[in-house]
């Protein structure tokens, strides 16, 4: 857990496992087919002793006789010096003669036939291999059935399985060594192409946002695609940031023009009147710049995705009551009628007070500049809504998308500073609403939605 | 296990083939020694083999280890086997002339490995694994009285001996002696192998019978009666016996015969169940160094094997005369067949009819 995860030591473990399962399973079963192998030599020299010693065995004096020829001994005890034993059994399972009572052969007497029998036996401490004969004298008159045992013990056929298993052993450690090794080289090079794009993008001018050109299998394309997809939405982003920081400059720039070229202007008359003037003139203009400063602050504030702004259970008929209280003077100056339709019971959603109320302000301002005369605030309880809507001349339905972009204003410029409408939509993302601008109902002129989503039960209930 | 009692008993009746007297064991009593805070050591060890043969080599033993509490008990070789079945437990190191039997023992798994630098120098031909290790080469000889040379010619080989046993059939009668295979487990072991060994064999044992000769149990009888002059020739003594016996009967002669001649080795071997495992390596180890080798070839009769020595009395200088005609009975599984009870009821038979045809013929 100390070392980081690594695609190689992954890669490495879940191929070198099975190898190393398959080894150890290759080296059983190398193990057992070289006993096997070794049984089957040395079963070969039981089988020849206890024909020799069968070939040997008569009839005489009315019993079984054997005239035990010592080669057949001789064979059974091998280079490796082996213990031998060997026994001759009536068909009665009666001892005849031997140098041990071995076990006789369990089958039954009509499987056994002619076949030997061969089992592994422990005598008195001693691990012995045997073969059972069981054969009859081949006379016309007597045909008596008897089993010779032989039995010697397990060196020679352990050293043997132990040369044959090594010799094995030395074959498939050869393997696993190559297979090791291949496996190393196969991995690296399946992991290259990751390298090579970790340092295609490292190389890369840390201001560019081109998309990666460059070839990679078909998993890391895929990877290479989804990055060239988000370098093109920064891209986009990027380029909306310079517009906007442009049409921003612009925006300030004119006022500011303005105020200096009505100052050089009264600064050459003497006339107190005309100076008057132009201050009062002057005021109008920084007045509304400044409120372009502020709307500008505020928007770049919305658009800000660090900030994570705190929701509070809030009534939206005091939002729209407060609101309209604010707008009251400006538009009862400028004879504009202003109402204010609230629900009977509280609507309670999750939200921020101040930017709601900036909102409606906007949008009551917006409606006013574009000369509305009659204006309604209302709110709806099912979907919580805050609903603006005006008598003006509306925005035509192809123009409702843009006018949500800042700098955006509808075709006859008024004064306002195109930003109005941006920053609701900021509102609105901020509190997960809905912003929809649909016709007025009655009359030309346009309605403003913003739908929230039904604030969580818990909620609803304090 | 009810046939196996039966197996022996077919063999106890041998039992006072080597059976001596009184001085049937020795006792070299653990000496104080420099060495202090040293564990009392015992070692007992078992044979078929005379106290006087062997005294000279654990005597030898002892002063190399005083320390030992050192036991030896003489046993006719069957009596030996049995005791040894009897109580496996008690017995350190066994040693033996009855090589079948001792084979046997070993090949039952009574023995236990020695994997000494000793042991593993010791020659391939005179072991079997590490357990058994054939520590002396005795040949089997003939030996004859001066008068036979008087009247006779010499003998050196079994052609030589088979056409004086034809020739002088009357003079010979009742003067030829040997062991009786019936009543001998080495006079059997010896005619088993002789079987194999030639094609005369029979025709041996048949002009034997011809001239009455004598069946006895033990070399010593046939030393005896071979020194009263009763009889003139004994065929297949023990060659160590013979050799002891004749430096003070010079009217002896002993023989190895220059076709073939057998060679007995006595095997020995560790208990398994040894009490004191230790110091019965040391014993044997002992038996098998050169140090232990020159003790039997320079102090006792019994022949050394160890091929460093090649002075008298080693089978290095018995070689070197005799060249292929020593014949050391294999130590092997060939032995076991030895021991089969119906082998042995087989050959006995076969000997007593070609002992008796002539006369049969006769008759």
């Amino acid at each position: 857990m100390k070392a980081p995860d690594s695609l190689f030591r992954r890669l490495l473990l879940w191929l070198l496992l099975p190898l190393l399962a398959l080894g150890a399973l290759m080296l059983v079963q190398a193990y057992l087919d070289a006993r096997r192998t070794a049984d089957r030599a040395f079963d070969r020299l039981l089988e020849a002793s206890s024909q020799a010693i069968a070939e040997q065995v008569q009839w005489q004096d009315e019993r079984l006789w054997l005239d035990l020829p010592p080669a057949a001994l001789e064979m059974l005890a091998t280079d490796a010096e082996e213990r031998v034993f060997y026994a001759l059994y009536d068909d009665d399972g009666e001892f005849i003669t031997g140098n041990a009572r071995l076990p006789g052969d369990p089958r039954s007497d009509d499987i056994s036939g002619e076949a030997m029998y061969y089992d592994d036996v422990q005598w008195q401490d001693l691990a012995l291999r045997q073969g059972v004969r069981r054969t009859r004298l081949e006379d016309w008159r007597q045909r008596e059935g008897f089993e010779v045992r032989v039995a010697h013990t397990r060196e020679g056929r352990e050293r043997l399985t132990w040369r044959l298993f090594l010799g094995n052993m030395a074959y498939i450690g050869a393997m696993a060594v190559l297979a090791i090794a291949v496996l190393l080289l196969a991995v690296r090079s399946a992991l290259r192409p990751l390298t090579r794009l970790r340092r295609a993008i490292r190389r890369r001018d840390p201001r560019t946002l081109a998309p990666l050109e460059l070839p990679l299998p078909r998993e890391l394309a895929e990877l290479r695609e989804t990055l060239n997809e988000l370098l093109a939405r920064m891209r986009r982003v990027r380029a909306n940031q310079e517009r906007f920081i442009g049409d921003a400059s612009h925006q300030l720039r004119t006022p500011l023009a303005g105020l200096s070229a009505r100052a050089e202007l009264a600064l050459r008359q003497d006339n107190p009147e005309v100076w008057r003037a132009a201050l009062q003139a002057m005021q109008t203009t920084s007045a509304s710049t400044a409120r372009l400063a502020v709307q500008l602050l505020s928007l770049t504030r919305l658009n800000n995705p660090e900030a994570t702004p705190e929701l509070s259970a809030l009534d939206l008929n005091d939002i729209a009551r407060q609101a309209v209280r604010n707008a009251w003077n400006r538009c009862h100056r400028d004879g504009i009628d202003i109402g204010v339709d609230v629900c009977d019971s509280p609507v309670t959603i999750d939200g921020i007070d101040w930017q709601l109320e900036e909102a409606l302000s906007n949008l009551i301002d917006n409606a006013g500049r574009y000369g509305a005369t009659h204006i309604t605030v209302r709110v709806n309880a099912t979907p919580p809504e805050l609903v603006v809507e005006d008598n003006g001349p509306g925005i035509p339905a192809e123009q409702r998308l843009l006018v949500l972009r800042p700098f955006h204003r509808g075709e006859e410029s008024g004064d306002g500073s195109g930003l109005g409408l941006a920053i609701v939509d900021g509102i609105a993302r901020t509190h997960g609403a809905r912003l929809r601008l649909d016709d007025a109902r009655h009359e030309s002129g346009l309605c403003v939605t913003l739908r929230f989503p039904a604030p969580t039960p818990t909620e609803t209930k304090q | 296990m009810r046939v196996f009692p039966i197996v022996l008993s077919g063999w106890l009746w041998l039992l006072p083939i080597v059976a001596m007297a009184d001085d049937d064991s020795l006792h070299f009593p653990a000496r104080e020694t420099d060495r202090e805070n040293t564990e009392p050591r015992e070692l007992i060890i078992r044979g078929a083999l005379d106290v006087p043969q062997f005294e000279p080599v654990l005597e030898d033993f002892h002063q190399r280890y005083p320390d030992i509490d050192l036991h030896y008990r003489n046993f006719s070789t069957l009596a030996l086997h049995q005791h040894f079945l009897d109580d496996d437990t008690g017995t350190d190191v066994v040693i033996s002339s009855a090589m079948p039997w001792q084979y046997r023992l070993a090949n039952d798994g009574h023995g236990r490995a020695l994997d000494s630098p000793e042991a593993m120098a010791w020659p391939d031909w005179a072991r079997w694994r590490d357990e058994l290790f054939a520590v002396t080469f005795e040949p089997i000889v003939m030996v004859y009285h001066e008068t036979l040379t008087q009247r006779f010619d010499h003998i050196e080989n079994h052609d030589d001996l088979l056409s004086l046993l034809e020739d002088e059939r009357e003079a010979l009668q009742g003067r030829v002696v040997t062991y009786d295979p019936a009543r001998s487990g080495a006079g059997y072991t010896y005619a088993i192998e002789e079987s194999q060994l030639s094609p005369r064999y029979w025709e041996l044992i048949a002009a034997f019978g011809d001239v009455n000769a004598d069946l006895v149990g033990t070399t010593g009888e046939m030393l005896e009666g071979l020194a009263d002059g009763e009889y003139l020739i004994g065929y297949n003594l023990l060659g160590s016996y013979a050799r002891d016996f004749v430096r003070d009967h010079p009217q002896l002669t002993v023989v190895i015969p220059d076709d073939y001649a057998l060679v007995v080795q006595r095997p020995v071997f560790m208990a398994k169940h040894a009490p004191n495992p230790r110091t019965a390596e040391l014993f044997l180890n002992y038996l098998l160094s050169e140090a232990g080798q020159r003790v039997l070839a320079e102090r006792t009769s019994l022949g050394a094997v160890h091929p460093a020595l090649d002075g008298d009395g080693t089978a290095s200088a018995l070689r070197k005369r005799l060249g292929d005609a020593l014949r050391p009975i294999r130590l092997g599984p060939g032995l076991l067949a030895t021991l089969d009870d119906l082998k042995r009821e087989a050959l006995l038979s076969r000997w007593n009819r070609e002992y008796q045809r002539q006369r049969n013929d006769e008759d």
